[in-house]
């Protein structure tokens, strides 16, 4: 009886079991191999983490290395409304260390969203007041911010870069493709906390980052050329100002200058008008400036020489019905001082000589009409007409620099072909691209254009330049104890409401180089509409020479005038 | 023989619990370092965001002219001169530029 008891209790037992066995063998078999391709693809998602990588955006240096663009990974801040009791209570919370307004973060955070942005690309600052602040709710990332250090300093060639990281002006925009990192999707492992454990396949690479430029602005070169520019269109209550340094010998930009300046850290406030690189951009009729292209032109092609003696007319001289003026009242004068003296009537009669085609072919030699191709955006290709659209006395208005349209690039690069012994340069403004770790990728090589004239042409039509600064309109450009070679401009603009040239709004400009035995820099100012007197000799010539000394100090060129010094010893 | 082959197998099955501990304390470990080496990295970029503006020219010349009182030299009162490092001038020596400030020059340059 009791042997059968037990038994019977075995028997249940071992039905318990194997059931439960069933139990769990069915489990099993449901787990592993009805749900398996399911259930593999929730755990992966589970366990596995995709993220989005890419490299920080490349740093864009000086001459010397100095930093002037460079990435910083900063936090922004998100919200998930729906995860939210109290949005008014949080934007209450939040507002001091964003600096947004509270209404503005409550109106984000009350709406019916998973995800909103709350502000983007903090300062690092900001971040780590809010380290501490942080909530169900409320997220951070951390995402790339492009910072330049040096506020509005070089801030038109530099250009900005928009939200999402990418080059909208400047070299930033130019150089788009090589300065932006690159992106990749990677797969991570994470545990049950949501730690990242280490990357599937543990073949995780850093995505590269962008490619580093270094320019050939020098930082202290730009510097002077700003403020110094900036004084000039202050104290002349000039609408604008732009100014260019280059090396004439290589074509390399060491400083580019428009004012209005404008801080790239905070661009969205401004329009183009304000960002607009004008410089490159905006053509204007250069005036007499002109007429150091043209004394180069009729040189070369033996039309003149500098001791030609030209009639000056007593100042008034009538061609196609239109009467020119000088300002001065000449006679007879040399082909030297007709641009010393910068004579309208003389140019007329020196560009009819040379004829409409010789013209013509100098102008397209010297780079007019046609882009410099500069390595930086939105460059203007200025105005030539073709001779078949002039008429009777475009000859002479091209010769004193009307009927043109130029860019100060175009001017400048053209002075200093003179400066050059009349070879054209290509002017540039990057120098080297260099990988993440500073290892040279690419040197950027001058690059010469063409001969444009000779080198005695050069060398004759700079010593006329020099008697400009010397004995004529360009005065206010001589540098004490160096040979300065330039030529002053000053050009009506064209009213826009009556199509005719204004008697109230003037560019005053001044090109030039120095030393003019051996060029370091070739340099163009223009002011756009001084107020007052609008001459170029007057509003442009000064700052040619305030920055022309400065910088060859800086550059350690020595004066070419002896100098006595005495050394003084201070009295007991 | 039967012992030697259980005591075999524990070990490997140690060995692999081991191993996959250890792997996943080490995958830890790097994340931990990656995170610390972006902090760092976020660190220096700050740094040299910070000296980049500190050494603007534009703040310079504001400290040197407002805090310390010092006035740009007037025009023509910088000179550049050059001097050899023996004697005797020879266009093959390196001149040596040497910058000072012009207190006085009688009968120098107007």
């Amino acid at each position: 009886m009791a042997g059968s008891l037990s038994r019977g209790r075995r028997y249940f037992v071992l039905l318990l079991l194997l059931c439960g066995f069933g139990v769990v063998l069915f489990r099993l078999v449901t787990l592993q191999v009805l749900q398996a391709a399911e259930l593999a693809v929730k755990a992966d998602r589970q366990h596995q983490k995709t993220v989005s990588l890419e490299g920080a955006r490349g740093t864009i240096v000086d001459r010397h290395g100095k930093v002037l663009a460079m990435n910083m990974e900063v936090p922004s801040v998100f919200g998930v409304p729906t995860a939210l009791d109290s949005p008014a209570k949080t934007a209450r919370y939040l507002s001091p260390v964003l600096h947004v307004g509270t209404d503005e973060l409550e109106r984000k955070l009350s709406q019916d969203r998973g995800f909103v942005w709350l502000a983007r690309k903090l300062d690092p600052e900001q971040g780590r007041r809010l380290g501490h602040m942080l909530m169900d709710g409320i997220g951070v990332v951390m995402e790339g911010r492009r910072f330049y250090p040096k506020g509005p300093l070089l801030s038109h060639v530099l250009g900005f870069v928009g939200m999402d990281g990418e080059g909208l002006e400047g070299v930033e925009r130019r150089y788009e493709s090589l300065l932006h990192g690159e992106k990749r999707v990677t797969v991570l492992q994470r545990d049950a906390l949501g730690r990242t454990v280490f990357p599937k396949g543990l073949t995780e690479q850093n995505p590269a980052s962008g490619r580093s430029l270094v320019l050939t602005i020098d930082e202290v070169i730009q510097y002077v050329t700003e403020k110094e520019l900036e004084d000039a269109v202050t104290r002349t209550h000039a609408k604008s100002g732009a100014m260019i340094v280059l090396d004439p010998q290589t074509g390399a930009l060491l400083a580019l200058a428009i004012s209005p300046r404008f801080d790239p850290n905070a661009v969205s406030a401004l329009g183009p008008d304000r960002w607009r690189n004008r410089a490159l951009t905006d053509a204007y009729e250069p005036g007499s400036t002109m007429k150091a292209i043209m004394a180069a032109a009729a040189i070369e092609e033996r039309v003149m020489m500098p001791n030609t003696m030209v009639f000056g007319e007593n100042g008034r001289m009538t061609i196609a019905n239109t009467v020119i003026h000088d300002h001065e009242k000449l006679g007879w004068v040399s082909f030297a001082q007709v641009i010393q003296k910068s004579s309208n009537i003389g140019a007329a009669k020196t560009g009819m000589a040379l004829g409409d085609q010789r013209l013509y072919r100098y102008l397209q030699a010297f780079g007019f009409g046609q882009r410099t191709d500069i390595d930086l955006p939105g460059e203007a290709g200025g105005l030539v007409k073709n001779p078949r659209d002039w008429d009777r006395r475009s000859v002479a208005s091209i010769s004193m620099g009307q009927e043109i349209g130029v860019t100060p690039i175009q001017m400048v690069s053209a002075i200093a072909a003179l400066a050059n012994g009349g070879v054209l340069m290509k002017p540039y403004v990057v120098s080297e691209i260099r990988d993440a770790r500073g290892r040279v990728l690419q040197q950027i090589l001058p690059q010469v254009k063409r001969q444009v004239v000779s080198p005695e042409t050069a060398s004759t039509v700079t010593a006329i330049l020099e008697g400009v600064v010397t004995d004529g309109t360009g005065g206010k450009a001589a540098i004490p104890g160096f040979r300065v070679a330039g030529k002053t401009g000053t050009a009506q603009k064209i009213d826009p409401r009556t199509g005719t040239y204004s008697a109230s709004q003037f560019v005053g400009s001044f090109v030039g180089y120095a030393p003019a035995d051996n060029p370091r820099l070739a340099m163009i100012v223009v002011i756009d509409e001084p107020h007052g007197e609008a001459w170029g000799g007057t509003v442009a010539a000064p700052v040619f020479n305030r920055v022309g000394e400065q910088v060859l100090n800086y550059l350690g060129v020595s004066s070419n005038e002896p100098v006595k010094l005495v050394m003084m010893s201070e009295s007991p | 023989m039967k012992m030697l082959a259980v005591f075999v197998g524990l070990c490997l099955v140690f060995v692999f619990v081991w191993e996959r501990v250890d792997m996943v304390r080490v995958g830890y470990q790097i994340e931990r370092l990656k995170h610390d080496k972006v902090v760092l990295e976020r660190e220096r970029d700050e740094l040299r965001v910070k000296f980049s503006a500190l050494s603007a020219p534009d703040r310079i010349a504001t400290v040197a002219s407002e805090q310390l009182g010092m006035v740009l030299p007037q025009q023509g009162q910088v000179i550049v001169i050059q001097s050899r490092s023996n004697g005797a001038p020879s266009p093959r020596d390196t001149p040596v530029e040497v910058r000072i400030a012009k207190n006085d020059l009688s009968g120098g340059r107007k």
